[in-house]
């Protein structure tokens, strides 16, 4: 695997750099805002002190005019009732949250590949959550955005997934005065955990997979996207001990290599099912459970895969999390 | 022109046809000796429970679909660069590939319920127009140097690939385009690649062809001199093409380089008679996809890496050798 190895290696080289850059600036803005703190106590009262992905951030308590740009804070919004001046509604799906996509009042930034950043400063925000998909636009928004608090509260890289999402909902009930809630989808999901973790039998092997364009190919365990991070948080046994490369969209994997590999369980994200591709697109259920070549697999003959809310492709957030859990609890517990 | 006169050269007063079989036996057997190992790689044990079934269902249809998408890109890329008079022209260098997978994403786009046949009538239709745009540009072009002919197909194809983007990007198809045109043979099982047997007609067409398509490779007044309906040649030869690329882009996607680097290898090796370099061509088409879905398929064990990765890292390695080895002999 010359090339895309090397492609990598020159990619962490490329991140690597700015990376260190933005760090050393950060540094710099902690101090700053340490400085500003102990200078503006009396402000204290309407805004609170957060720690976002690059450090503490003074942010105005239950803002007015909120920009977000993270998927995965759109529902915990959305429960709290957060009225939002600009979204990226060509990546928020149909239906999910039609308080957001279906009202023209909402400014359409439109997805993460043809960002429309200026209907950010046209929308006046005193905060942005950016973030995710839109991180490589953080400078930007930054720079065009001065009277506004940009802040990335997203899950970090080599961070555990399981606590940075708890972070990110804990940041959101500072912010907008909902810590009670806040602690309640947190209970919730830690009571999803336990019980998925109660539910599992520490024998069974588990492969995850994605389906997308009628191709299936291979999540890794810990690092994949979603499924991936099952592993560590339930203790999970992969059946394929082996560590994968493209970590969000999957590896190339042949169906004899999952056959070969005969799971217990298969746990699949359905990539295409959220609405995208509504004409090609052929359901993992086909893909998977309709294969030949799986037939034999435990998993499938016995009729232990479990399917991830189409959904969950767009939310990815803490509440998309519980539902899997809960499902996976269900699931295990079916089978049992 | 140096590839070309070399290669012309490179067999002074030899008749190719009439050569000794030999030669192009050991090259069946290493061939073959390849498609065999390919039905003997894999992740799943043969022997274990179940390994005949996997056999049939896994092994059997991807070794036929590289032979059958190895030996129609091959020979494709001979007939675009007979028809062009240009040793660098091949279906992804001349935009063919580009327009088939204009027709195969409007085709999803446009007619979603439509099935697996529609899907590759359109791609051929498709990419056949898109050829035929690229033919009728280069008659208008004065400048016709080996360079430039290719670089007109790569900006058509250049231009036609935005396109798809635009239209993937506004339909939500931006995340599946990668997917599906990305070479690879991974998914290709039981009941998923029947329709390249299509692409064996167009093989057993060109090879009825063969010496029309040599003298028309000649350049049109030769040929029309010599009686041939040149223009007609022409549309079918295209459509051949078409064809071929459309519905292995629908089934495989891309396989880059395969078109342009097995003929030109062949061609130096024994000058430029079609009919009896075609045998060659197909071989040696059916021998690279072959050997590099092998080496796809077994340096991640158990994943897989595309083997249309493979194919570019193989064939520009394979070119750059091929053109600095003419020009040192030069």
């Amino acid at each position: 695997m010359p090339t895309r190895q090397s492609h990598h290696r020159l990619a962490a080289v490329l991140t690597a750099v700015p990376l260190a850059l933005v760090l050393a600036a950060c540094g710099g803005t902690a101090d700053a805002g340490t400085d500003a703190e102990g200078a503006e106590t009396a402000a204290a009262a309407t805004t609170v002190t957060i720690e976002d992905n690059h450090g503490s951030v003074e942010v105005p308590v239950d803002p007015e005019r909120v920009v977000a740009l993270d998927n995965h804070v759109f529902e915990t919004l959305s429960a709290w009732d957060v009225p939002l001046v600009a979204a990226p509604k060509g990546i928020m799906g149909d239906g999910l949250w039609p308080g957001y996509t279906e009202d023209d009042a909402v400014l359409d930034v439109g997805t993460h590949r043809e960002p429309n950043l200026e209907s950010i400063v046209a929308a006046e925000p005193d905060l942005v959550i950016g973030g995710y998909r839109f991180s490589d636009s953080y400078d930007d928004i930054v720079a065009q955005n001065p009277d506004a608090v940009v802040i990335e509260l997203h899950p970090r890289d080599g961070e555990e997934q399981s606590a940075e999402l708890v972070r990110q909902v804990e940041a959101l009930g500072q912010i907008f005065d909902r810590e009670d809630e806040a602690a309640r989808v947190v209970a919730d999901y830690e009571q999803a955990i336990a019980d998925a973790t109660e539910a599992y039998d520490g024998e069974s092997t588990v492969v995850g997979l994605i389906t997308s364009g009628g191709e299936i190919s291979y999540s890794a365990p810990v690092t994949g996207r979603s499924i991936g991070t099952l592993f560590p948080t339930l203790g999970l046994r992969p059946a394929i001990e082996q560590a994968a490369e493209d970590t969000s969209h999957g590896d190339d994997i042949s169906v004899e290599a999952i056959a070969a590999a005969n799971p217990d369980w298969i746990i699949v994200l359905d990539r295409d099912g959220a609405g995208v591709g509504e004409g090609e697109y052929r359901p993992a259920a086909e893909l998977i459970g309709g294969s030949e070549a799986l037939a034999g697999v435990t998993a499938v003959a016995q009729d232990q895969v479990i399917y991830l809310d189409p959904d969950f492709y767009l939310t990815e957030d803490i509440q998309a999390y519980t539902a899997l859990y809960e499902q996976v609890a269900q699931a295990f517990t079916d089978a049992a | 022109m140096t590839l070309a006169t070399d290669a012309a050269s490179a067999a002074p007063g030899t008749r190719p046809g009439r050569r000794s079989v030999a030669p192009l036996l050991v090259a069946a057997l290493v061939t073959l000796a390849l498609v065999v190992a390919s039905l003997f790689v894999g992740v799943y044990d043969l022997r274990a429970d179940g390994g005949a079934a996997m056999f049939l269902i896994t092994r059997v249809p991807r070794t036929l679909a590289l032979v059958l998408a190895g030996s129609a890109m091959a020979v494709s890329g001979l007939v675009l660069q007979q028809l062009t008079q240009n040793r660098f022209v091949e279906p992804t260098t001349s935009g063919t590939s580009e327009w088939a997978a204009l027709g195969l994403l409007l085709s999803v786009i446009l007619l979603p319920g439509a099935g697996i046949a529609t899907r590759m009538v359109l791609a051929s239709l498709s990419a056949f127009a898109g050829t035929m745009v690229f033919l009728a540009v280069l008659r208008r072009v004065q400048v016709r140097s080996t360079l430039v002919v290719p670089v007109v197909g790569i900006m058509l194809g250049a231009v036609v690939s935005s396109l798809t983007t635009l239209i993937a990007i506004s339909t939500n198809y931006l995340q599946l385009l990668g997917t599906w045109f990305m070479g690879s043979f991974t998914s290709v099982v039981r009941g998923q690649y029947e329709v390249l047997w299509v692409v064996a007609a167009v093989c057993v067409a060109i090879f009825v062809l063969a010496d029309r398509l040599t003298v028309a490779g000649l350049g049109r007044d030769v040929a029309t001199g010599l009686g041939l309906r040149y223009d007609r040649l022409i549309l079918v030869g295209t459509a051949l093409v078409a064809v071929a690329s459309g519905v292995t882009t629908v089934v495989v996607g891309f396989l880059p380089f395969l078109g342009l680097v097995v003929p030109n290898v062949v061609s130096l090796l024994r000058g430029d008679d079609l009919r009896s370099n075609l045998p060659w061509v197909c071989l040696g088409g059916v021998a690279l996809v072959t050997a590099c879905d092998i080496a796809g398929r077994t340096v991640r064990m158990p994943f897989e890496v595309p083997v249309a990765m493979i194919l570019g890292l193989v064939g520009a390695a394979a070119f750059v050798a091929l053109v600095l080895r003419v020009r040192r002999r030069g």
